[in-house]
């Protein structure tokens, strides 16, 4: 299924290199299995594992597209043994799954977890791990193949790198026996981090080897995006600064940090959304066709575009850079404390809750073209959308309409309700002649009532394959910060904010609605 | 029952019933499909028991037109539908026919099947009409089917049992169709006949510039074979004996008494076909019963007999055989798809075989084992197999590939 789902949105699976030769492998787009492997996560115990990990694992078995060689070594500190920590997962199963498991199934696929205790920081640990995954090897077929996950804290990431490359983990084997590595984000907390870990981690792997994550660009509409752009004709030939206004992307939450405020503390919105899941949602409307849908080619798209947002100084990042926190309010018709009352949050916090940020993209197609990002919690309600807004007919012919037409807008829902909305003036019925807007709403749902698969199923299925397309790559992460850093840096020595300034269950602070009136425009009511 | 059904709001996913009416003529049919709409924002009850409103929104995906010739067909296909809930077509029309020497007349069911894909989502219809036409007026499908198609969707024209193809009848109603979806596993006989009439369509639509897509269930139920086969020659190493395959047999499951021509060969003949199209290979010689002197032979000749060809790669001959062998299975499932290729000296076997829900495959160089591959391969439902086939888009070109390859080794009529 998965394959017909990505035959339909027209990206076509990168063959690996291994493929190529074997002319059988064309047109089985739909059955492709992964070669036999041990998946070991790091970071077992822990929330993301519970919650999405495992629950796509699940998935991918229940549909059978993971190979029956297939065996998983969930690694972790607490003192699990085989037994109990499936009973773990069984649990976390049964309350995250998409799609209820049926029990022969469940039990097949707890049958295949193994638990191996440790902390990271113990070589015996791995030297364990080594020759246990030889053994599962032998007794499973798994023919020496690993995809190692790292759901862990970020600050792990470098220790536990280094730990595979002691062991010698990080080897293929010629003719068979290939590593990977998932890197969960966030991947450094600045331009420096994120060199440095590069740097780390390209001691041990190599980049072909590594994939590192960002569970948006597996969302289905996030893929479909690509689609939309490159698989119609009818919108490319205006998708430039000379028929777009400018574009608008906003992801807003309406939940505030929860069980996470020590997390946010030292992330805030900038690092933990804005540096990835938003500058990749604006590479991908920005990026020119890729010349091939080969994980390269779509990458070195993504590149130029970070490439061409220009460094912004100081007196750039003041003018274009609003930043927030929230303090009390409603939202959803409940009180909600403000973000400094929140569990293991500083009641002084000067930690940005709300970003809204002003970019421009110096290249032929968008010169001139703001893209204007905005993202934050405790606003009114859960939504990421893209707009682009279409510049005014040039001519206005209807003076006798008490209004005029309202530019055009294209809106790409990403989340909930996922669709595209086209909105349009037309006739008002009636012997006047009347302009009233109306919009073509297209909704994911009613056209295909299909459940999209989770986004972590995608991208785990990926890693599996050896597919990179939708992770992101060494200087793309690097990229990114480079655009993310230097906001967050012109916040070290600049006076203390005059923190809260919104409410909860507003749309950000006044700052934000001013930055964009400042150009005659507004942000769009969501 | 007749019109709007005022019932309790749907759990989500769960498909509801939201209109049904009966009606005697297409002019009625259409009369009943736009009052649905008409009577639109359809009302439910809510928890407490007070109408609840939900806007009802049509889903706008294609057409669906099912051929059924006798009854039982039809009410097989409607079970078929009704399970797809999530991927229901917008319209489905179901056409029947019965008393084909009486007077002309026309039964239609019109209904909405409605779903809640989500608690804050509108629900999303569905239309469905079970026609039955009786006399003469069941013999002209394509004047019955076109008036009721919503236009400018794609047309997907599923005909189960054993369709005429070929005749006027099929070939008019083709006219309108973008996807024919057959299940050539279920032809009756040895299905070769029809497998020559599918081939000659899909060549006279290329022929005339036409855009039909053809499916074959029988084709897409083999797609975890297809997988496992190819998957053994994933190996770098043994690649290059693709180039160098001597011979392919496949055994089918076969009954006692079903004699010559009396079991389906349509899937054998798929993985020879799908193989030989992949690979280059063209057909040598047609598919024949085998002669003693080939060596090939069954232990009981009740089953069928074994049949013999040649593929050919330049100078090189492959041996083919299609082998009977008595089973349990359903006649003509396949049993085991076995190769031998040979390459400096080294010889290749390669033993893909179905066990339980599981096709294994089985693997020796020279006499060195690899080890034993499995590919859970649950039987494919003919509700998941519609789903995929609505699903699909364009024409699948190694699939067509594959089905003139079949033809092909089929040898002429």
């Amino acid at each position: 299924m998965r394959e017909l789902r990505l035959e339909r949105t027209g990206k076509r699976r990168r063959r690996s290199s291994k493929e190529d030769g074997n002319p059988l492998r064309e047109g089985l787009r739909l059955e492709r299995v992964p070669d036999p492997h041990v998946m070991v996560v790091f970071g077992a115990t822990g929330d993301l594992s519970h919650r999405k990990v495992f629950p796509a694992l699940a998935q991918l078995w229940r549909t059978n597209l993971l190979p029956v060689d297939w065996m998983l070594v969930a690694v972790g500190r607490r003192p699990y043994d085989d037994e109990t920590f499936r009973a773990e997962v069984a649990r976390a199963l049964e309350q995250f799954s998409r799609v209820p498991l049926e029990a022969d199934v469940a039990r097949q696929f707890l049958e295949r977890i193994a638990y191996h205790q440790g902390d990271f920081a113990d070589d015996e640990v791995f030297d364990r791990l080594s020759v246990r995954l030889d053994e599962i090897d032998a007794e499973h077929g798994t023919r020496g193949n690993r995809l190692f996950y790292l759901a862990t804290h970020p600050s792990a990431f470098a220790q536990l790198v280094g730990q595979l490359g002691r062991c010698g983990l990080d080897h293929e084997i010629h003719g068979g026996g290939w590593r990977r590595i998932v890197i969960e984000k966030p991947f450094g907390r600045d331009l420096d981090s994120a060199k440095r870990l590069n740097r780390e981690v390209g001691k041990v792997f190599r980049e072909s080897q590594v994939y590192r994550i960002d569970h948006y660009l597996g969302k289905e509409t996030v893929r479909n995006l690509m689609v939309f752009r490159f698989g119609n004709g009818i919108f490319e030939p205006l998708w430039n600064r000379r028929y777009v206004d400018h574009v608008q992307i906003t992801m807003g939450e309406s939940i505030g940090v929860e069980e996470r405020g020590s997390f946010y503390e030292e992330t805030g919105a900038t690092r933990d959304v804005i540096q990835n899941h938003l500058l990749q949602l604006l590479t991908l409307v920005a990026m020119e066709p890729p010349a091939t849908f080969e994980a390269d080619a779509l990458r070195d798209e993504k590149v130029k575009v970070l490439r061409a947002i220009p460094e912004m100084s100081r007196v750039d990042l003041e003018r274009n850079v609003v930043r927030g926190q929230y303090g009390s309010g409603w939202v959803g018709a409940e009180p909600v404390q403000g973000y400094r009352e929140e569990v293991e949050v500083d009641p002084l916090s000067e930690t940005e809750t709300f970003l809204a940020a002003r970019f421009q993209i110096d290249d032929w197609r968008w010169s001139g073209v703001p893209f204007y990002l905005r993202a934050g919690k405790r606003l009114p309600k859960r939504a990421t959308e893209i707009a682009i807004q279409f510049k005014a007919v040039p001519h206005r012919l209807f003076r006798d309409a008490a209004v005029d037409p309202e530019p055009n807008l294209l809106a790409i829902r990403i989340q909930p309700d996922e669709g595209i909305l086209l909105r349009f003036g037309s006739k008002v019925p009636g012997l006047g002649l009347d302009i009233r807007t109306v919009t073509m709403d297209f909704t994911y749902g009613s056209a295909f009532s299909v459940d999209s698969p989770d986004a972590y199923e995608t991208l785990l299925l990926d890693a599996m394959l050896g597919d990179a397309s939708l992770f992101t790559r060494e200087d793309e992460v690097e990229a990114a910060w480079s655009i993310a850093t230097p906001i967050v840096e012109s916040w070290v020595d600049a006076p203390a904010p005059d923190f809260p300034n919104y409410p909860a269950g507003t749309w950000g602070p006044e700052a934000a609605d001013t930055l964009i009136e400042r150009d005659g425009r507004r942000w769009r009511r969501i | 029952m007749d019109g709007r059904t005022l019932e309790a709001a749907p759990a989500l996913g769960q498909t509801i019933l939201r209109w049904s009416s009966r009606t005697h003529t297409l002019a009625g049919i259409e009369a009943e499909l736009a009052r649905i709409w008409s009577e639109a924002p359809l009302t439910a009850q809510g928890a407490d028991g007070t109408p609840e409103r939900r806007v009802a929104a049509r889903t706008s995906v294609l057409n669906l037109v099912v051929v059924a010739r006798q009854p039982e067909l039809a009410e097989r296909a409607a079970a078929v539908i009704r399970m797809l809930t999530g991927r229901h077509p917008s319209r489905t029309l179901i056409v029947s026919s019965a008393d084909p020497d009486g007077p002309s007349w026309v039964d239609a069911h019109v209904q909405a099947h409605c779903v809640m894909p989500r608690a804050d989502a509108v629900e999303t219809c569905a239309e469905f009409i079970d026609l039955v036409a009786g006399g003469e007026t069941g013999r002209h499908v394509a004047a019955i089917v076109a008036p009721l198609l919503v236009h400018d969707l794609p047309v997907t024209l599923w005909w189960p049992g054993d369709p005429p193809l070929g005749s006027r009848q099929v070939l008019d109603v083709l006219d309108m169709a973008d996807r024919l979806v057959v299940d050539g596993a279920s032809w009756s006989g040895d299905g070769i006949g029809r497998l020559r009439a599918l081939v000659a369509i899909v060549g006279d639509q290329e022929l005339a510039g036409g855009t039909l897509a053809v499916s074959d269930f029988a084709m897409l139920r083999q797609s975890r074979w297809r997988e496992a086969i190819a998957s053994c020659f994933d190996r770098p190493e043994l690649q290059p004996f693709l180039n160098g395959l001597t011979e392919v047999t496949v055994r089918y499951g076969a009954h006692p008494g079903s004699g010559p021509g009396g079991t389906n060969l349509i899937k054998p003949l798929y993985h020879v076909a799908w193989l030989a199209s992949r690979l280059g290979l063209t057909v040598a010689a047609p598919l024949q019963s085998a002669a003693p002197e080939t060596g090939v032979r069954t232990p009981d000749e009740d089953i069928g007999t074994p049949m013999v060809g040649q593929l050919r790669a330049g100078r090189r001959r492959i041996a083919v055989a299609v082998v009977p062998t008595k089973s349990s299975t359903p006649a003509g499932t396949t049993l085991t798809v076995e190769l031998a290729a040979r390459r400096r000296g080294e010889t290749l076997e390669v033993i893909v075989s179905a066990e339980e829900e599981a096709v294994m495959v089985r693997t020796r160089l020279d006499g060195r084992e690899f080890p034993v591959r499995r590919f859970m391969a649950p039987r494919r439902t003919e509700v998941e197999l519609l789903a995929e086939t609505i699903e699909s888009v364009g024409r699948d070109r190694v699939a067509v590939a594959a089905l003139r390859a079949a033809a092909e080794l089929a040898g002429p009529a």
